[in-house]
């Protein structure tokens, strides 16, 4: 442990930095700003290259947030958040062992911070795996998904790109080279063939009735089938008959 | 077995083809004015007279007769039915356009971007008073412009919505600095133009937080209008990194769509655009109205 302690500083505003260094230099005139970082990647550089005994970290910054950044440097550095306003996380906090601040930092809150950290730089830092979770529950960006369909298409209409919300589509149906992406008011072309598409969109949402055709479950009007058992759907607001080819039968097998 | 099945399918498509033809009949009697109805009972009487076949005319007359009275029964209530939908659905649409209007009223100023405007002014108090009170104004233009938004009954302008955006943008260029370069580019002309509220501030809060923010260098973030086929066109483009097709988001962007059926039916709508140059332009089609001059 050197004489003097350190800390890196890191919040994607840079005037707020600004303002912690400065009330810090006030707060615990010994303690050395080594450093200063504007997102998570670059936090966890510096504290790899730096090893400060301190980190001021800001909970919410852009691409990596704190939380994360968090998790990959908790055994290596003491950690302080920073944060403008966030009830959940005060809340998570207030039970567990790392301390927080406030933006903007008020001189006697900031001072029992500092006071609290001179007492526990002699001990290792609290990998604070627990409320690390907890955090990251509450502010909703711990969990990772199951699956995650597609909720747009990205399609070209007329000479222009555009992102169509799945909700809109009525069907997609293989033609020439393009897969045809049908709505209420418009058509639009997508490369991505039939085959591959149909890995990335909700079962749920979308059914396969066709080698060569996607309809939305909630677009169909209607099934009719002739004397022969061939199946046809139709769509709403559309005068396209999708057939439906043997092997997809089973999805409108009658109730 | 297969061939039994087979030709019960064959009879039931018969029978389903019947009906369809006897229900046609049904609604066309219906629909048919009384007066050509009595024009082609004149017509069977006579070529039933030709044929030598008056009783079967003639009973075919009386039997359409009846048909037509229990038909115009029919036909009534169910206008009355597609009315009482009509309504139903009228009433649902009323309903989304008063939740997405207290949606908007709490969205309308994010306790997190105030906090942290107010953690900046007060830094900018010690270290640069000027830029410190500029910052202050444009947060109190930016609250100013956000309040009469609350009040019901007034029909939001362009101007106002853009005078909102412009100050958010202000005070997000100095927090953010050179990563975000805003453009502002509406024509005063339009300025009076009728536009819902609270849109263009969701695209522009969804291009720094979705396009910009993300991105380490930043970018620019442009707002335009223009009237283009005699619709109000507004556009947010950013030039941050770009859509993302599977991203959880989109609450805001399903809301105005929402909100914009809800107000315009089919004569709205917000189209993502993907620029060639690369980052997201948002763009809002509205009927172009200009609005009545407030007192």
């Amino acid at each position: 442990m050197p004489a003097s302690p350190t800390a890196v500083v890191v919040d994607d505003e840079r005037l707020m930095r600004e303002q912690l260094v400065a009330r810090l230099k006030d707060a615990w005139p010994e303690l050395q700003i080594i450093g200063e970082a504007g997102n998570g990647s670059e936090a966890i550089a510096m504290v790899q290259s730096l090893e400060p005994d301190v980190v001021f970290l800001d909970i919410s910054m852009p691409g990596m947030d704190g939380i994360q950044a968090a998790r990959a440097i908790a055994r290596a550095a003491h950690i302080v958040f920073v944060t403008a306003h966030d009830e959940h996380a005060i809340a998570a906090f207030e039970q567990g062992a790392v301390d927080y601040v406030l933006k903007p930092a008020e001189p006697e809150r900031l001072a029992v911070t500092c006071e609290r950290l001179r007492s526990r730089l002699a001990q290792a830092p609290d990998p604070m795996d627990g409320l690390l979770a907890r955090l990251s529950d509450r502010l909703g960006n711990g969990g990772v998904a199951p699956r995650d369909y597609l909720r747009w298409v990205q399609a070209s209409v007329g000479a222009n790109l555009r992102m169509i919300p799945t909700g809109d589509i009525l069907f997609f149906r293989a033609e020439d080279k393009y897969t045809r992406v049908q709505t209420p008011g418009f058509e639009a072309l997508i490369r991505k063939p039939i085959k591959e598409l149909i890995d990335e969109l909700d079962p749920k949402e979308f059914w396969q009735i066709h080698r060569a055709t996607v309809v939305r479950v909630d677009a169909i009007e209607q099934v009719s089938r002739n004397f022969r058992g061939q199946q046809t759907v139709h769509v709403k607001g559309r005068p396209e008959k999708l057939e439906v080819s043997r092997s997809f039968n089973h999805l409108f097998k009658q109730m | 077995m297969s061939t039994s099945n087979t030709a019960r399918e064959a009879f039931r498509d018969i029978g389903t083809a019947i009906a369809a033809v006897w229900w046609g009949f049904f609604d066309w009697l219906a629909l048919v004015s009384w007066k050509s109805l009595v024009l082609i009972w004149v017509l069977v009487l006579i070529l039933g007279g030709v044929l030598h076949r008056p009783l079967t005319a003639l009973i075919l007359i009386v039997v359409s007769a009846i048909i037509k009275i229990i038909a115009g029964g029919k036909r009534r209530a169910d206008l009355t039915a597609s009315e009482a939908t009509r309504r139903a659905e009228m009433e649902q649409l009323e309903r989304t356009a008063v939740e997405a209007r207290m949606q908007a009223l709490q969205a309308q100023v994010e306790p997190h971007f105030l906090f942290n405007t107010l953690a900046s002014i007060d830094q900018l108090i010690q270290t640069d008073p000027p830029r410190a009170s500029k910052m202050q104004q444009s947060l109190i233009r930016y609250l100013r412009s956000a309040m009469p938004q609350m009040r019901e009954g007034s029909r939001p302008t362009l101007g106002q919505q853009v005078n909102l955006c412009t100050a958010f943008l202000e005070i997000m260029a100095v927090r953010m600095e050179d990563r975000l370069r805003p453009v502002v580019n509406v024509p005063e002309g339009l300025k009076s133009a009728v536009f819902p509220s609270m849109m263009l501030q969701t695209l522009v809060e969804n291009a720094i937080k979705h396009g910009l923010e993300p991105k380490t260098d930043g970018g620019r973030l442009e707002i335009g209008a223009a009237i283009v086929d005699g619709q109000l066109t507004v556009h947010v483009q950013d030039t941050g990194v770009g859509f993302l097709p599977r991203g959880e988001g989109g609450v805001g962007l399903a809301n105005i769509r929402d909100r914009l059926k809800a107000l315009y039916r089919d004569r709205a709508e917000l189209i993502i655009g993907v620029p060639a140059t690369g980052g997201t332009c948002a763009t809002i089609k509205v009927p172009y109205e200009i609005a009545p001059v407030s007192t």
